[in-house]
């Protein structure tokens, strides 16, 4: 790193909390760090302080029960999701979404909840964890709130936390165990590489739902279909919500029509 | 700040540069030069180590939490002298070209023969999706690993039948 920063690794919440109540923007907190590390040495963020919370006790958790479903912690891994056997029983789509992050060393690091906080338009958690209802637990030295997922991401990285803010835990509900469905996600090769599109389709007691990453500012999720829809319907509501862009990974025109055919291929699946 | 890490089995303890990667730390304070520095954005998985056991980009990682931990890098493969199972068979199958990728690859084998002791080809190709080699040499690289993991004998050695 060519930029200078402090480091802490505070031991327990209240600590945690203090030290970004006290320092602002100029805290950045380090979870995998798989997206900060390279967003510091690009300069993209030149933080004063940064904050590893892997050492905060309990933030490692993931765990299920069943008034809250799934609870997964802030240090929790990608890995830790990918080979967690209540998730690949219960929530198969998440180890879907999860297997297409990054690399095998990236996924050993690479938080969900990081994943899900950078609020990359492409993020390959989220349209898992839309189509399934998540809801993010946020705390600070305030206090604590609940935001649904869907209600989270605000633009391409930014969200609804506030400077002093973390998300303690994102938890996923019972009522979607068990959801059909699975994740497509384009790349330019097989390995290693970012989303050109990324689709989510769910059927959960007859309810539809489409996650989208990769085709406007912010994650996508469409509600409010059933079983009982067309695919021409549930193509033409994806179509009205996304918003893709053109850039060095591909065409709006190609996002638009791979959409389209992720949609009509998953829906297959569900059905 | 002051830490502890051990790494290929001896103890440091000293102060740490906060700003510094795990990668920076090993290759200029340890100097331990054998884990290379490629893209340092975690994209290329020259700097492969394990860290708690598990392999990581050491460029993603910041020294400073290592402390406590403990650290394994190319330079624990070989016991004097003697090339580890996982060198020997890249020696054997030619898996080295250049040689910039092969500390990264060797790790990133190792986790993978950790997790599964016998990877098929395709279980191979994402065991080593993060691990670029700008040689292209991976056809030998997934030869080794069959090899190393008794899957493939001389006789076969060599071809293109693998791809």
């Amino acid at each position: 790193m060519n930029d200078v920063f402090k480091y802490r690794a505070p031991t327990s919440r209240a600590e945690l909390f203090g030290m970004l109540a006290a320092h602002g923007e100029g805290a950045k907190i380090l979870a995998g760090g798989t997206d900060l590390l390279v967003d510091i040495r690009s300069g993209l963020v030149r933080p004063e302080l940064v904050i590893n919370l892997k050492k905060v006790e309990d933030f490692s958790e993931l765990a299920w029960s069943q008034s809250e479903g799934l609870i997964i912690g802030p240090a929790t891994t990608v890995n830790d999701v990918l080979h967690d056997a209540k998730v690949r029983d219960s929530y198969p789509l998440l180890a879907d979404c999860a297997l297409t992050i990054a690399s095998h060393q990236l996924r050993n690091r690479a938080t969900v909840i990081g994943n899900i906080v950078h609020a990359s338009p492409g993020a390959d958690m989220a349209p898992g964890l839309l189509c399934l209802g998540a809801r993010v637990q946020i705390a600070s030295q305030r206090g604590q709130r609940e935001v649904p997922l869907k209600d989270f991401f605000t633009g391409v990285k930014r969200t609804v936390l506030s400077h002093d803010e973390i998300v303690e835990a994102i938890t996923v509900p019972t009522s979607t165990a068990r959801s059909r469905g699975s994740y497509r996600k384009l790349k330019r090769i097989d390995g290693h590489d970012l989303a050109l599109v990324g689709v989510a389709v769910t059927s959960t007691d007859g309810a539809v739902r489409v996650g989208i990453g990769s085709a406007a500012p912010t994650p996508l999720l469409i509600e409010g279909l059933t079983d009982e829809d067309p695919a021409d319907a549930v193509v033409a509501a994806a179509r009205d919500a996304i918003r893709p862009i053109s850039d060095l990974r591909c065409s709006k025109e190609y996002r638009e029509y791979m959409i389209e055919v992720f949609v009509r291929r998953l829906l297959e699946e569900v059905r | 700040m002051w830490m502890s890490v051990e790494v290929n089995g001896h103890i440091y303890e000293r102060e740490v540069t906060e700003h510094w990667t795990l990668l920076r730390f090993l290759r200029e304070d340890l100097e331990l030069t054998g884990t290379k520095d490629g893209c340092s954005a975690g994209e290329c998985g020259a700097c492969t180590v394990m860290l708690n056991g598990e392999a990581v980009n050491a460029c993603m990682v910041l020294a400073a939490e290592a402390d406590g931990a403990t650290v394994e890098t190319i330079e624990a493969e070989a016991v004097d002298g003697e090339l580890s199972e996982i060198q020997a068979a890249f020696a054997r199958n030619y898996a080295v070209q250049c040689g910039y990728c092969t500390a990264g690859m060797v790790m990133s084998v190792r986790e993978l023969l950790r997790l599964n002791s016998k990877p098929t080809v395709a279980e191979i190709k994402e065991g080593i999706e993060g691990n670029l080699c700008r040689c292209t040499g991976y056809q030998q690289i997934i030869e080794a690993v069959l090899d190393v993991s008794g899957q493939i004998n001389n006789g076969t050695r060599g071809g293109l039948k693998y791809v």
